[in-house]
């Protein structure tokens, strides 16, 4: 995968390469086209406006000699005054540097060679001198015998002149015919070609351009210059009638040179770009590379979070109200984890009756923390399956996390056991600040500090107890809750803790409403710790009173009563009438159905209904039925009246319904106030 | 329950304070049905500090009511609440005793 994406990177870059070079080289074939066309043209017009210029000379060379061959021809039967029509043609033609007039050796009888030759002497004059000698031998020159023989004009080869002045030079020769038409003599005029070269010279189209003129014969006129480039274009242009080539010799380096530095550079130029751009591609690619493994990570991580906080949560009740069967029970309970998982926890059961609660701070945060947040509510739930006092279950949990507890890692906790059919609270603290009891007053629950779990193995947990009353209600938190801090750090405490407890509020009521405050106060500052909240309020529509059979237990009915009236619909005032109702039925068992030396007890059940308060007394006594007794005569005189007796008839007077039933061994005596 | 017995002007007044329940009844019947002694005088219940009475503490009431009137003497209950009343209506003392 890595690899494949490795590739396509490097095949776009290779593919743009190759699109942006092969775009190079069409733009630099065409630019060359043009070039080459461009030096063609240059070359050509250069080429044209050279052989014109020369043209130009050699026309004037041309018409000097043929202008003069009239009166050449007047002059040949005057010999002697040929050399005056020399004199003219040199004289009157710049470009001419010599003439001469040869005659056709034999013409003239006692002149067997003749030909007078004028030429420019060094310092412009002219001189005179005389062809007609044995060495030079004219009539086999070239200049003389060739243009005999075509019997027209004829331009030498050149040739450098070994008489005047070593030039370079060429002659145009024209044949003179008499009036009788018979060749007599050539009249020639020399040009020199020195010119020629100088001509050459300034056609510099190109920097490093050269000319060279071949003859007719294939004589180098004007040579190339020593060093040549071995790539060159190469312009051809004949001169008319001399046979002369002009070649244009153009190295390609002076056309292309500049295409082709251009060319480079812009390559060049090109490839650093492609280089750039690989080497940022790559860095992309493994920055990206990098990135996505972080963030995998960073998934895998927070995904293991998430799951690790749902295993949390699923560890602890969540559905509230927990026991809707039940109607003893209101409560509620929230863990705000600071981070993804915490190191609170809270947990309740119902067994026999009981309701087993706790909540606990494990010290540190996140995951170590909840882990052993986990092990600490396997514990608490593995030792309270079987066992009901708080003060054992936290002993035995404490060895047990104190064994293996290697990260020094403690817990501050509270185990309680509420006895749902009588109220009574048993409680043991291990180092967890106290929870709030909310009774006729709101205060902290009076607790032993004990020590937390997981620091001293073996340590003897002092267990508390307090009887729990209609309507009490406790109220469980973890530091978080008054430890929260603002962004100004003050903390939430206890006094708006407090505060908050106080109005009369479902248990989730109260919940919402101190979760608000805290959220409140907190405003935007990062949540610094867990926040763990348990409240159970314990609104009991049936209750149960256990009492031995002593008269001294009567003392316990009072407060059965007020809280048996509170969850009653009955008004308050009628709790001491209906405690004497029912401390005269318990008195009369205690009297008469378990008999002095009897071992008994009496279990008193408060139930509210929607009409009535009820309750039933059932003991395992003797069978006795107080009902059965005869009623009391209270208008009888002081003397008549007997002292007793009086017990039943309040009980009548005072309850609604009073009836007696012996179910199997029991007596069981069902007292009715209605509403 | 506390029970304070006074004596003068040929007067014997117990002040009885607290709730007279079963036990507390048991626990002041040898002392207050020693006043049955003195029932040939002026015997005072004082109530106003008793918040409640139950049938064992009416006993005591009327023992002393009785010997009372062997011996000619009178039994007077002062200051009930209206608990106690209720309580006294409902078994007829309010006819025994002169309330006050």
């Amino acid at each position: 995968m890595k690899k494949l994406r490795n590739l396509k990177a490097l095949l776009l870059v290779f593919v743009a390469a190759v699109a942006l070079e092969a775009t190079a080289l069409v733009q630099f074939y065409f630019s060359q086209n043009g070039l080459r066309e461009e030096a063609k043209l240059r070359a050509e017009g250069q080429l044209e406006a050279t052989r014109y210029e020369i043209m130009d000379i050699i026309d004037q060379a041309e018409a000097a000699v043929r202008n003069s061959v009239w009166i050449a021809q007047w002059c040949l039967d005057y010999p002697d005054s040929l050399q005056r029509v020399c004199q003219r043609i040199v004289a009157d033609n710049p470009v001419v540097a010599g003439s001469t007039i040869a005659l056709v050796p034999g013409y003239i009888k006692n002149r067997p060679l003749f030909s007078p030759y004028v030429c420019r002497d060094g310092d412009g004059s002219l001189k005179v001198l005389s062809l007609a000698t044995e060495q030079y031998d004219y009539p086999s020159q070239e200049w003389f015998a060739r243009p005999l023989e075509l019997g027209e004009g004829y331009w030498s080869e050149p040739y450098v002149d070994e008489g005047g002045g070593e030039m370079l030079m060429t002659t145009y020769s024209l044949p003179i015919r008499d009036s009788k038409g018979v060749q007599a003599a050539v009249i020639t005029a020399d040009i020199s070609l020195e010119w020629l070269k100088e001509l050459m010279g300034r056609m510099n189209v190109y920097p490093n351009a050269y000319c060279t003129v071949g003859s007719r014969e294939g004589h180098v006129m004007v040579s190339p210059p020593e060093k040549q480039d071995p790539k060159t274009l190469v312009f051809n242009t004949m001169v008319d009638r001399t046979g002369w080539t002009i070649s244009l010799v153009i190295p390609e380096s002076d056309i292309f040179g500049v295409l082709r530095r251009v060319g480079s550079i812009v390559g060049i130029l090109q490839l650093l770009g492609l280089l750039i751009i690989i080497l940022m591609l790559q860095s992309f690619v493994r920055g990206e590379r990098r990135y996505r493994e972080l963030d995998k990570q960073r998934e895998r991580i927070s995904g293991e979070l998430q799951i690790a906080t749902g295993i949390q949560m699923s560890m602890v009740p969540k559905t509230f109200p927990p026991f809707p069967e039940r109607h003893d029970l209101d409560m509620a309970a929230t863990i705000v984890p600071a981070k993804e998982v915490g190191g609170d926890l809270y947990d309740f059961f119902i067994r026999d009756e009981k309701l087993f609660f706790c909540v606990g701070d494990v010290s540190g945060k996140g995951i170590p923390a909840a882990l052993v947040m986990a092990v600490t509510r396997t514990t608490f739930r593995n030792l309270s399956a079987h066992e009901d006092s708080p003060g054992r279950i936290v002993r035995a949990m404490n060895d047990s996390l104190s064994a293996m507890n290697e990260s020094n890692m403690f817990v501050t906790f509270f185990c309680g056991v509420l006895d749902l059919a009588n109220g009574q609270l048993r409680y043991c603290n291990a180092g967890h600040n106290p929870p709030m009891s909310l009774t006729d007053s709101i205060r902290p629950l009076p607790v032993v500090p004990n020590l937390p779990l997981g620091i001293m193995g073996g340590f003897e947990f002092q267990e508390q107890e307090m009887p729990f009353r209609y309507d009490d209600a406790i109220f469980l938190y973890t530091d978080g809750l008054t430890e929260a801090e603002n962004s100004a750090h003050e903390q939430f405490g206890e006094a708006r803790m407090d505060d908050a407890l106080h109005g009369r509020k479902s248990a989730q009521g109260h919940l919402e409403n101190i979760k608000k405050r805290v959220a409140d106060f907190v405003g935007d500052a990062p949540q610094s710790d867990d926040l763990t909240i348990l409240f159970i309020h314990y609104v009991p529509s049936s209750r149960r009173l256990v009492l031995s059979n002593s008269i001294d237990q009567v003392s316990l009915l009072p407060a059965f009563v007020e809280d048996a009236v509170k969850a009653s619909k009955l008004e308050p005032e009628t709790a001491d009438s209906l405690n004497l109702a029912l401390e005269e039925a318990v008195v009369n068992v205690i009297n008469y159905a378990y008999p002095e030396g009897t071992v008994g007890e009496v279990i008193i059940d408060a139930a509210t209904t929607e009409t009535a308060l009820t309750f039933t007394i059932t003991d395992s006594g003797k069978p006795f039925d107080p009902t059965a007794r005869e009623e009391v005569d209270i208008n009888a005189s002081v003397e008549e009246r007997p002292v007793g007796g009086l017990g039943i008839h309040l009980v009548r007077r005072i309850m609604d319904d009073v009836r007696y039933e012996r179910r199997g061994e029991k007596n069981v005596l069902i007292l009715t106030k209605k509403y | 329950m506390e029970v304070k017995i006074t004596r003068g002007n040929g007067e014997v007044t117990a002040q009885l304070i607290g709730r007279l329940d079963t036990p507390a009844s048991l626990e002041i019947a040898p002392q207050m049905n020693a006043l049955a002694d003195e029932a040939d005088g002026t015997i005072i219940l004082d109530c106003t500090q008793l918040a409640y009475i139950s049938s064992s503490g009416l006993r005591i009431f009327i023992t002393l009511r009785k010997a009372a009137a062997a011996k000619g003497g009178k039994v007077i209950v002062r200051g009930i609440s209206n608990e106690i009343r209720s309580v006294f209506m409902m078994t007829g003392f309010l006819n025994l005793f002169e309330i006050q």
